[in-house]
């Protein structure tokens, strides 16, 4: 099934890093159940890992809050894109899609949409066992902590990296991708050195934007092709 | 074993931490609707938000790989060059495979 293929590299990535967050909560001093309550309720390891790091330190409430908040904002600009390719979900489908929302099933949903009709069937498969192998890898890595094995020496870590780099380059014919990517590009190498991570992924990703709603529509080739043979493909 | 008394020590208690939990887990539902709330507010959307809609992942994306050019090794910046030129042509997972082995094999030669 075209979900399951898509995601499995991506588990590649997943699995150690829910891993690693399992083991860390633990370590910090989180019940099995808590560590999974988080990665239950919030399921962004990168906010949740933040989340861990600030309370360890004696952060306030409102602050642990706030960051988990800013870490998270850029999925507004996902639900914003994304949401205009859910015309086949019902209202009940669309809210756990929205809840399920993480950035490699954004990019493969996109890349997906690019092509052909997005279906919950795909969207949903994706999700729930993205999900699922989140919770699982963060039970193994809360109750095994100490048994996992260095995942960088197997270059695990690069698998998100070139995962997103593929998915950007399927982008490459829509109008504009030169100037927006270039932009983004920049601005996120600048805001990371700067400020460091996670605002590069924003503020990145917000000047990329703005220089296309600077340009303006475009004619876009690969649209042009889809509507040229729409009606089969789905 | 002495992780217990790290998230006490400094204040939290079982009660406080599930609440960062449910309010944690409440702010990041919002994000991840927000958008399309958005979206249904303004009700048509303009060209020129559409344009800008378009761009979203291809801005974001690139956002997220952007630093690895910067805070990655040399094996790393190498590596990602070598698969944007790679994607040209290859489908995604054979880039993926390639690029994670480049790595993984610079790692096993360096250290």
């Amino acid at each position: 099934m075209a979900a399951i293929r898509t995601l499995l590299p991506v588990l590649l990535a997943v699995l150690p890093f829910g891993l690693v967050y399992g083991a860390v909560a633990v370590q910090e001093g989180l019940t099995v159940l808590q560590a999974l309550g988080f990665s239950a309720a919030i399921f962004a390891g990168a906010s949740q890992l933040a989340a861990l790091q600030l309370m360890g330190i004696g952060a306030p409430l409102w602050s642990v809050l706030l960051t988990v908040f800013a870490l998270n904002f850029r999925h507004v600009l996902y639900s914003a894109s994304i949401s205009r390719h859910l015309g086949a979900f019902s209202g009940g489908q669309k809210a756990l899609a929205f809840f399920l929302l993480v950035d490699p099933l954004f990019g493969a949903a996109e890349a997906r949409a690019a092509k052909r009709r997005l279906t919950p069937a795909f969207y949903l498969t994706y999700a729930i066992l993205m999900y699922l192998s989140w919770q699982l890898a963060t039970l193994a890595g809360a109750s095994f902590g100490e048994l996992i094995e260095d995942p960088e020496a197997f270059g695990l870590d690069f698998v998100l990296p070139v995962y997103f780099l593929g998915l950007v380059m399927g982008f490459r014919k829509r109008g504009a991708f030169y100037p927006v990517a270039g932009t983004s590009l920049a601005v996120s190498v600048v805001v990371y050195w700067l400020a460091g991570p996670p605002w590069h992924v924003s503020f990145g990703g917000l000047a990329g934007i703005a220089v296309a709603a600077a340009i303006g529509p475009q004619k876009r080739p690969a649209e042009a092709a889809r509507e040229g043979r729409a009606g089969g493909a789905s | 074993m002495n992780g217990e008394a790290l998230l006490s020590d400094a204040g939290w208690s079982t009660g406080s931490i599930w609440l960062v939990i449910l309010i944690g887990g409440a702010l990041t539902y919002l994000t991840r609707f927000g958008g399309h709330i958005l979206i249904s507010l303004l009700g048509t959307i303009p060209p020129r938000a559409s344009a800008a809609l378009d761009a979203v992942p291809a801005a974001v994306m690139t956002a997220i790989v952007a630093p690895v050019l910067v805070s990655g090794d040399w094996p790393e910046r190498v590596a990602i060059i070598v698969c944007a030129i790679l994607s040209l042509r290859l489908p995604l997972i054979a880039v993926v495979v390639i690029g994670t082995a480049m790595v993984a094999g610079a790692r096993a030669l360096g250290s």
